[in-house]
Protein backbone atom coordinates (compact mmCIF):
# COMPACT_ATOMS: atom_id res chain seq x y z
CA UNK A 1 0.00 0.00 0.00
CA UNK A 2 1.28 3.44 -0.95
CA UNK A 3 0.32 6.31 1.26
CA UNK A 4 1.13 9.95 0.69
CA UNK A 5 -0.05 12.37 3.33
CA UNK A 6 -0.19 16.10 2.76
CA UNK A 7 2.87 16.27 0.58
CA UNK A 8 4.14 19.49 -0.92
CA UNK A 9 6.96 20.26 -3.28
CA UNK A 10 8.35 23.59 -4.28
CA UNK A 11 11.16 24.40 -6.70
CA UNK A 12 12.51 27.87 -5.94
CA UNK A 13 9.44 30.07 -5.75
CA UNK A 14 7.22 27.77 -7.80
CA UNK A 15 4.89 25.35 -6.05
CA UNK A 16 4.65 22.17 -8.09
CA UNK A 17 2.75 19.96 -5.69
CA UNK A 18 0.38 21.62 -3.32
CA UNK A 19 -0.89 19.47 -0.51
CA UNK A 20 -1.54 16.09 -2.12
CA UNK A 21 -2.76 13.08 -0.17
CA UNK A 22 -3.45 9.81 -1.83
CA UNK A 23 -3.47 6.16 -1.01
CA UNK A 24 -3.17 3.22 -3.33
CA UNK A 25 -4.36 -0.16 -2.08
CA UNK A 26 -2.14 -3.19 -2.43
CA UNK A 27 -2.96 -4.95 -5.68
CA UNK A 28 -4.64 -1.91 -7.16
CA UNK A 29 -3.85 -0.14 -10.42
CA UNK A 30 -4.10 3.59 -9.90
CA UNK A 31 -4.29 5.89 -12.91
CA UNK A 32 -2.91 9.35 -12.32
CA UNK A 33 -4.29 11.68 -14.94
CA UNK A 34 -3.46 15.26 -15.63
CA UNK A 35 -2.55 17.64 -18.41
CA UNK A 36 1.03 18.57 -19.18
CA UNK A 37 2.55 20.51 -16.33
CA UNK A 38 0.02 19.29 -13.77
CA UNK A 39 2.81 17.92 -11.59
CA UNK A 40 2.47 14.21 -12.37
CA UNK A 41 6.16 13.50 -12.80
CA UNK A 42 7.10 15.37 -9.65
CA UNK A 43 4.46 13.52 -7.67
CA UNK A 44 5.63 10.15 -9.01
CA UNK A 45 9.23 11.00 -8.18
CA UNK A 46 8.21 11.64 -4.60
CA UNK A 47 6.17 8.43 -4.45
CA UNK A 48 9.18 6.47 -5.61
CA UNK A 49 11.58 8.17 -3.22
CA UNK A 50 13.74 10.00 -5.75
CA UNK A 51 12.63 13.38 -4.53
CA UNK A 52 11.99 14.30 -0.94
CA UNK A 53 8.75 16.06 -0.22
CA UNK A 54 9.20 19.50 1.39
CA UNK A 55 6.36 18.64 3.73
CA UNK A 56 4.30 15.57 4.43
CA UNK A 57 5.23 11.90 4.17
CA UNK A 58 5.30 9.11 1.62
CA UNK A 59 5.17 5.56 2.93
CA UNK A 60 5.01 2.20 1.25
CA UNK A 61 3.68 -0.55 3.50
CA UNK A 62 4.43 1.69 6.46
CA UNK A 63 8.07 2.40 5.61
CA UNK A 64 9.31 5.81 4.52
CA UNK A 65 10.44 5.69 0.91
CA UNK A 66 13.02 8.43 0.64
CA UNK A 67 16.58 7.12 1.13
CA UNK A 68 15.29 3.81 2.40
CA UNK A 69 16.87 0.98 0.43
CA UNK A 70 14.78 -1.73 1.98
CA UNK A 71 11.67 -0.14 0.55
CA UNK A 72 13.27 1.02 -2.68
CA UNK A 73 14.47 -2.42 -3.72
CA UNK A 74 10.82 -3.43 -3.91
CA UNK A 75 9.90 -0.54 -6.20
CA UNK A 76 10.44 -0.06 -9.89
CA UNK A 77 10.09 3.46 -11.20
CA UNK A 78 9.94 3.74 -14.94
CA UNK A 79 10.68 7.32 -15.82
CA UNK A 80 9.34 9.19 -18.76
CA UNK A 81 12.86 9.77 -20.06
CA UNK A 82 14.47 6.37 -19.67
CA UNK A 83 17.96 6.04 -18.39
CA UNK A 84 20.41 3.29 -19.28
CA UNK A 85 24.13 3.21 -18.68
CA UNK A 86 25.80 4.21 -21.92
CA UNK A 87 27.36 1.36 -23.89
CA UNK A 88 25.35 -1.24 -21.95
CA UNK A 89 23.46 -4.12 -23.52
CA UNK A 90 20.22 -5.52 -22.05
CA UNK A 91 22.24 -8.44 -20.74
CA UNK A 92 24.62 -6.14 -18.84
CA UNK A 93 21.70 -4.09 -17.54
CA UNK A 94 20.06 -7.32 -16.40
CA UNK A 95 23.18 -8.19 -14.39
CA UNK A 96 22.95 -4.80 -12.71
CA UNK A 97 19.24 -5.25 -11.96
CA UNK A 98 19.93 -8.69 -10.53
CA UNK A 99 22.28 -7.12 -7.99
CA UNK A 100 19.85 -4.35 -7.16
CA UNK A 101 16.63 -6.31 -6.91
CA UNK A 102 16.61 -9.41 -4.68
CA UNK A 103 13.33 -10.49 -6.30
CA UNK A 104 14.93 -10.73 -9.78
CA UNK A 105 13.50 -13.64 -11.75
CA UNK A 106 15.98 -14.98 -14.28
CA UNK A 107 13.58 -17.38 -15.94
CA UNK A 108 11.13 -14.59 -16.55
CA UNK A 109 13.91 -12.53 -18.09
CA UNK A 110 14.67 -15.37 -20.46
CA UNK A 111 11.00 -15.91 -21.23
CA UNK A 112 10.40 -12.25 -22.02
CA UNK A 113 13.41 -12.19 -24.29
CA UNK A 114 11.59 -14.74 -26.38
CA UNK A 115 8.18 -13.02 -26.18
CA UNK A 116 9.47 -9.54 -27.03
CA UNK A 117 11.96 -10.87 -29.53
CA UNK A 118 14.78 -8.55 -28.51
CA UNK A 119 18.51 -9.09 -28.82
CA UNK A 120 20.12 -9.04 -25.39
CA UNK A 121 23.59 -8.37 -26.79
CA UNK A 122 22.83 -5.26 -28.76
CA UNK A 123 23.76 -1.90 -27.24
CA UNK A 124 20.66 -0.25 -25.86
CA UNK A 125 21.74 3.15 -27.20
CA UNK A 126 21.49 1.79 -30.70
CA UNK A 127 17.86 0.76 -30.29
CA UNK A 128 14.86 2.79 -31.37
CA UNK A 129 12.81 4.76 -28.85
CA UNK A 130 10.06 2.15 -28.74
CA UNK A 131 12.53 -0.69 -28.36
CA UNK A 132 14.29 1.10 -25.50
CA UNK A 133 10.95 1.26 -23.80
CA UNK A 134 10.48 -2.44 -24.35
CA UNK A 135 13.87 -3.11 -22.79
CA UNK A 136 12.84 -1.01 -19.80
CA UNK A 137 9.70 -3.10 -19.36
CA UNK A 138 11.63 -6.28 -19.92
CA UNK A 139 13.97 -5.44 -17.06
CA UNK A 140 11.22 -4.06 -14.83
CA UNK A 141 8.93 -7.05 -15.18
CA UNK A 142 11.82 -9.42 -14.59
CA UNK A 143 12.65 -7.64 -11.33
CA UNK A 144 9.20 -8.65 -10.03
CA UNK A 145 8.73 -5.57 -7.89
CA UNK A 146 5.93 -5.21 -5.34
CA UNK A 147 5.29 -1.70 -6.56
CA UNK A 148 5.56 -0.38 -10.08
CA UNK A 149 5.44 3.36 -10.67
CA UNK A 150 5.19 4.26 -14.33
CA UNK A 151 5.40 7.70 -15.88
CA UNK A 152 3.66 7.86 -19.27
CA UNK A 153 4.82 4.31 -19.93
CA UNK A 154 3.14 3.47 -23.21
CA UNK A 155 4.39 6.35 -25.34
CA UNK A 156 6.02 5.06 -28.46
CA UNK A 157 4.90 1.44 -28.12
CA UNK A 158 2.88 -0.20 -30.83
CA UNK A 159 -0.51 -1.74 -30.06
CA UNK A 160 0.71 -5.33 -29.95
CA UNK A 161 3.59 -4.70 -27.57
CA UNK A 162 1.39 -2.47 -25.46
CA UNK A 163 -1.11 -5.27 -25.05
CA UNK A 164 1.61 -7.82 -24.21
CA UNK A 165 3.07 -5.57 -21.54
CA UNK A 166 -0.27 -4.60 -20.03
CA UNK A 167 -1.19 -8.24 -19.95
CA UNK A 168 2.00 -9.26 -18.12
CA UNK A 169 1.58 -6.47 -15.62
CA UNK A 170 -2.00 -7.44 -14.91
CA UNK A 171 -1.03 -11.04 -14.35
CA UNK A 172 1.40 -9.86 -11.72
CA UNK A 173 -1.33 -7.77 -10.17
CA UNK A 174 -3.60 -10.82 -10.06
CA UNK A 175 -1.01 -13.27 -8.88
CA UNK A 176 1.22 -11.35 -6.50
CA UNK A 177 -0.93 -8.31 -5.75
CA UNK A 178 1.59 -6.00 -7.31
CA UNK A 179 0.59 -2.37 -6.82
CA UNK A 180 0.78 -0.08 -9.83
CA UNK A 181 0.65 3.67 -10.22
CA UNK A 182 0.53 4.79 -13.80
CA UNK A 183 0.44 8.33 -15.09
CA UNK A 184 -1.00 9.46 -18.37
CA UNK A 185 -2.41 12.53 -20.01
CA UNK A 186 -4.80 10.28 -21.85
CA UNK A 187 -7.63 8.54 -20.06
CA UNK A 188 -8.23 6.17 -22.97
CA UNK A 189 -4.74 4.79 -22.65
CA UNK A 190 -5.20 3.57 -19.11
CA UNK A 191 -8.92 3.19 -18.41
CA UNK A 192 -8.93 -0.51 -19.24
CA UNK A 193 -6.33 -1.51 -16.69
CA UNK A 194 -7.01 0.90 -13.83
CA UNK A 195 -9.50 0.33 -11.07
CA UNK A 196 -8.96 3.74 -9.55
CA UNK A 197 -8.39 7.12 -11.14
CA UNK A 198 -7.06 10.37 -9.68
CA UNK A 199 -6.94 13.65 -11.52
CA UNK A 200 -4.09 16.00 -10.77
CA UNK A 201 -4.42 19.60 -11.77
CA UNK A 202 -2.08 22.45 -10.90
CA UNK A 203 -0.49 20.47 -8.11
CA UNK A 204 -3.71 19.30 -6.50
CA UNK A 205 -5.77 16.14 -6.73
CA UNK A 206 -9.15 17.29 -7.93
CA UNK A 207 -10.92 14.00 -8.02
CA UNK A 208 -10.21 10.45 -6.93
CA UNK A 209 -12.67 7.69 -7.69
CA UNK A 210 -13.26 4.00 -8.22
CA UNK A 211 -13.98 3.57 -11.95
CA UNK A 212 -16.89 1.16 -11.53
CA UNK A 213 -18.53 3.37 -8.93
CA UNK A 214 -18.35 6.28 -11.33
CA UNK A 215 -19.85 4.35 -14.19
CA UNK A 216 -22.67 3.09 -12.02
CA UNK A 217 -23.45 6.50 -10.68
CA UNK A 218 -23.97 8.38 -13.92
CA UNK A 219 -26.58 7.77 -16.58
CA UNK A 220 -27.53 9.39 -19.83
CA UNK A 221 -31.05 9.08 -21.14
CA UNK A 222 -33.14 10.61 -23.87
CA UNK A 223 -36.83 11.13 -23.32
CA UNK A 224 -39.64 12.60 -25.35
CA UNK A 225 -43.33 13.06 -24.74
CA UNK A 226 -46.20 13.65 -27.06
CA UNK A 227 -46.56 17.31 -28.02
CA UNK A 228 -43.10 18.03 -26.72
CA UNK A 229 -44.09 18.28 -23.08
CA UNK A 230 -41.11 18.57 -20.80
CA UNK A 231 -40.67 15.59 -18.47
CA UNK A 232 -40.91 16.03 -14.73
CA UNK A 233 -37.49 15.56 -13.19
CA UNK A 234 -37.97 17.03 -9.73
CA UNK A 235 -37.12 13.86 -7.83
CA UNK A 236 -33.92 13.21 -9.79
CA UNK A 237 -30.40 14.48 -9.42
CA UNK A 238 -29.72 16.28 -12.68
CA UNK A 239 -26.20 16.87 -13.83
CA UNK A 240 -26.90 18.15 -17.27
CA UNK A 241 -29.92 18.84 -19.46
CA UNK A 242 -30.14 19.39 -23.16
CA UNK A 243 -33.02 19.79 -25.55
CA UNK A 244 -32.97 18.73 -29.17
CA UNK A 245 -36.31 19.47 -30.73
CA UNK A 246 -38.85 17.66 -28.62
CA UNK A 247 -36.30 15.21 -27.26
CA UNK A 248 -34.75 15.87 -23.89
CA UNK A 249 -31.34 14.50 -23.05
CA UNK A 250 -30.40 14.17 -19.42
CA UNK A 251 -27.31 13.23 -17.55
CA UNK A 252 -28.26 12.04 -14.11
CA UNK A 253 -26.72 10.66 -10.99
CA UNK A 254 -28.34 7.86 -9.13
CA UNK A 255 -29.74 4.39 -9.39
CA UNK A 256 -30.33 3.18 -12.94
CA UNK A 257 -33.61 1.41 -12.26
CA UNK A 258 -34.99 4.26 -10.25
CA UNK A 259 -34.31 6.64 -13.11
CA UNK A 260 -35.87 4.23 -15.56
CA UNK A 261 -39.00 3.83 -13.41
CA UNK A 262 -39.25 7.54 -12.95
CA UNK A 263 -39.42 8.27 -16.66
CA UNK A 264 -41.40 5.21 -17.72
CA UNK A 265 -44.15 5.98 -15.22
CA UNK A 266 -44.75 9.22 -17.12
CA UNK A 267 -45.36 7.19 -20.28
CA UNK A 268 -42.90 8.73 -22.69
CA UNK A 269 -43.00 8.27 -26.44
CA UNK A 270 -39.26 7.83 -26.53
CA UNK A 271 -37.07 6.56 -23.74
CA UNK A 272 -33.54 5.35 -24.34
CA UNK A 273 -30.51 4.78 -22.19
CA UNK A 274 -27.52 6.24 -23.99
CA UNK A 275 -23.94 5.28 -23.43
CA UNK A 276 -21.83 7.57 -21.36
CA UNK A 277 -18.10 7.26 -21.72
CA UNK A 278 -15.78 7.54 -18.79
CA UNK A 279 -14.38 10.64 -20.39
CA UNK A 280 -17.76 12.35 -20.41
CA UNK A 281 -18.33 11.37 -16.79
CA UNK A 282 -15.05 12.93 -15.78
CA UNK A 283 -15.83 16.11 -17.62
CA UNK A 284 -19.13 16.45 -15.78
CA UNK A 285 -17.53 15.60 -12.47
CA UNK A 286 -14.87 18.22 -13.08
CA UNK A 287 -17.54 20.79 -13.83
CA UNK A 288 -19.32 19.85 -10.66
CA UNK A 289 -16.23 20.52 -8.57
CA UNK A 290 -15.86 23.82 -10.33
CA UNK A 291 -13.54 23.20 -13.26
CA UNK A 292 -14.80 24.05 -16.66
CA UNK A 293 -11.70 23.19 -18.63
CA UNK A 294 -12.42 20.14 -20.67
CA UNK A 295 -8.84 19.60 -21.65
CA UNK A 296 -7.78 18.56 -18.18
CA UNK A 297 -8.16 14.90 -19.02
CA UNK B 1 -15.60 -15.81 -26.31
CA UNK B 2 -15.84 -12.58 -24.34
CA UNK B 3 -16.09 -9.20 -25.96
CA UNK B 4 -15.72 -6.08 -23.85
CA UNK B 5 -16.65 -2.58 -24.88
CA UNK B 6 -14.34 -0.15 -23.13
CA UNK B 7 -16.28 2.82 -24.46
CA UNK B 8 -19.55 1.61 -23.02
CA UNK B 9 -21.09 3.26 -20.03
CA UNK B 10 -21.72 -0.13 -18.52
CA UNK B 11 -19.04 -1.00 -15.97
CA UNK B 12 -16.63 -3.66 -17.22
CA UNK B 13 -17.50 -6.05 -14.41
CA UNK B 14 -21.19 -5.86 -15.34
CA UNK B 15 -20.35 -6.59 -18.95
CA UNK B 16 -18.46 -9.64 -17.76
CA UNK B 17 -21.35 -10.75 -15.55
CA UNK B 18 -23.81 -10.45 -18.44
CA UNK B 19 -21.63 -12.28 -20.89
CA UNK B 20 -20.84 -15.15 -18.56
CA UNK B 21 -24.53 -15.42 -17.70
CA UNK B 22 -25.40 -15.67 -21.34
CA UNK B 23 -22.75 -18.34 -21.92
CA UNK B 24 -24.09 -20.28 -18.96
CA UNK B 25 -27.77 -19.85 -19.78
CA UNK B 26 -27.28 -20.83 -23.40
CA UNK B 27 -25.32 -23.84 -22.35
CA UNK B 28 -22.10 -22.81 -24.09
CA UNK B 29 -20.48 -23.26 -20.72
CA UNK B 30 -21.53 -26.47 -19.11
CA UNK B 31 -22.22 -27.32 -15.50
CA UNK B 32 -19.02 -27.83 -13.51
CA UNK B 33 -16.96 -26.34 -16.32
CA UNK B 34 -14.10 -24.27 -14.97
CA UNK B 35 -14.07 -20.53 -15.62
CA UNK B 36 -10.77 -18.98 -16.68
CA UNK B 37 -8.60 -18.00 -13.73
CA UNK B 38 -8.62 -14.34 -12.74
CA UNK B 39 -4.97 -14.13 -13.70
CA UNK B 40 -5.43 -15.59 -17.16
CA UNK B 41 -8.51 -13.58 -17.94
CA UNK B 42 -6.90 -10.34 -16.75
CA UNK B 43 -3.97 -11.03 -19.01
CA UNK B 44 -6.07 -12.04 -21.95
CA UNK B 45 -8.54 -9.17 -21.83
CA UNK B 46 -6.05 -6.68 -20.36
CA UNK B 47 -8.54 -5.80 -17.69
CA UNK B 48 -7.83 -5.12 -14.06
CA UNK B 49 -7.93 -8.37 -12.02
CA UNK B 50 -9.97 -6.70 -9.30
CA UNK B 51 -12.65 -6.08 -11.90
CA UNK B 52 -12.71 -9.75 -12.83
CA UNK B 53 -12.81 -10.80 -9.21
CA UNK B 54 -15.76 -8.48 -8.71
CA UNK B 55 -17.58 -10.07 -11.65
CA UNK B 56 -16.93 -13.57 -10.28
CA UNK B 57 -18.17 -12.56 -6.83
CA UNK B 58 -21.33 -11.19 -8.42
CA UNK B 59 -21.89 -14.35 -10.48
CA UNK B 60 -21.41 -16.41 -7.36
CA UNK B 61 -23.85 -14.26 -5.39
CA UNK B 62 -26.42 -14.72 -8.14
CA UNK B 63 -25.89 -18.46 -8.10
CA UNK B 64 -24.38 -18.90 -11.53
CA UNK B 65 -21.03 -20.16 -10.39
CA UNK B 66 -19.42 -21.68 -7.32
CA UNK B 67 -15.84 -21.47 -6.22
CA UNK B 68 -13.58 -24.07 -4.75
CA UNK B 69 -10.77 -22.69 -2.68
CA UNK B 70 -7.46 -23.02 -4.45
CA UNK B 71 -9.02 -24.51 -7.56
CA UNK B 72 -11.06 -21.76 -9.12
CA UNK B 73 -14.63 -21.02 -10.14
CA UNK B 74 -17.05 -23.42 -11.80
CA UNK B 75 -20.45 -23.26 -13.46
CA UNK B 76 -23.29 -23.98 -11.06
CA UNK B 77 -26.13 -26.35 -11.80
CA UNK B 78 -29.36 -24.42 -12.31
CA UNK B 79 -32.30 -25.12 -14.52
CA UNK B 80 -35.60 -23.53 -13.64
CA UNK B 81 -34.35 -20.11 -12.78
CA UNK B 82 -32.34 -19.71 -15.93
CA UNK B 83 -35.49 -19.89 -18.01
CA UNK B 84 -37.24 -17.25 -15.89
CA UNK B 85 -34.27 -15.01 -16.49
CA UNK B 86 -34.44 -15.62 -20.17
CA UNK B 87 -38.14 -14.76 -20.12
CA UNK B 88 -37.27 -11.52 -18.38
CA UNK B 89 -34.71 -10.72 -21.05
CA UNK B 90 -37.19 -11.41 -23.82
CA UNK B 91 -39.75 -9.19 -22.12
CA UNK B 92 -37.21 -6.43 -22.10
CA UNK B 93 -36.84 -6.79 -25.83
CA UNK B 94 -40.56 -7.03 -26.61
CA UNK B 95 -41.80 -4.10 -24.59
CA UNK B 96 -39.99 -1.39 -26.58
CA UNK B 97 -41.15 -2.97 -29.85
CA UNK B 98 -44.73 -3.09 -28.66
CA UNK B 99 -44.50 0.49 -27.52
CA UNK B 100 -43.37 1.47 -30.97
CA UNK B 101 -46.12 -0.55 -32.61
CA UNK B 102 -48.80 1.02 -30.41
CA UNK B 103 -47.41 4.42 -31.19
CA UNK B 104 -47.71 3.70 -34.88
CA UNK B 105 -51.32 2.75 -34.41
CA UNK B 106 -51.50 -0.95 -33.70
CA UNK B 107 -54.55 -1.88 -31.63
CA UNK B 108 -54.63 -4.19 -28.64
CA UNK B 109 -56.83 -6.57 -30.61
CA UNK B 110 -54.13 -6.85 -33.23
CA UNK B 111 -51.58 -7.52 -30.52
CA UNK B 112 -53.75 -10.28 -29.09
CA UNK B 113 -54.16 -11.70 -32.55
CA UNK B 114 -50.36 -11.82 -32.83
CA UNK B 115 -50.08 -13.62 -29.53
CA UNK B 116 -52.61 -16.21 -30.68
CA UNK B 117 -50.69 -16.68 -33.90
CA UNK B 118 -47.43 -17.03 -32.05
CA UNK B 119 -48.95 -19.71 -29.85
CA UNK B 120 -49.93 -21.56 -33.00
CA UNK B 121 -53.39 -22.43 -31.72
CA UNK B 122 -56.83 -21.14 -32.66
CA UNK B 123 -57.82 -20.15 -29.16
CA UNK B 124 -60.96 -17.98 -28.84
CA UNK B 125 -62.49 -16.42 -25.78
Amino acid sequence: MIEAVNIRKRFRSETIIEDVSLSVRKGSVYGLLGSNGAGKTTLLRMLSGILKADEGSVRIDGGTVFENNQVKERIIFLQDDLYFFSQYTPKQMAAFYKETYPSWDESRYQGLKYILGLDENKKINKLSKGMKRQVAFWLSLSAKPDVMILDEPFDGLDAVVRKTIKSMMLQDVAEREMTVVISSHNLKEVEDICDYIGILHKGKILLERDIDDLKEEFHKVQVAFRRGIEPVTDALSLVHKERRGSVYIYILRGDKEQIEDHFLSQEPVVFDQLTLTLEEIFIYEMRRVGYAEEDII
Amino acid sequence: MLELDMRSGEPIYEQLVHQFKRLIIEGVMEVDEKLPSVRDLAGELTVNPNTIQKAYRELEAQGYIYSVKGRGSFVQQREEESSTIKVKEIKERIVPLLREAFYLGMTEEEAEEMIRKARGGSHHD
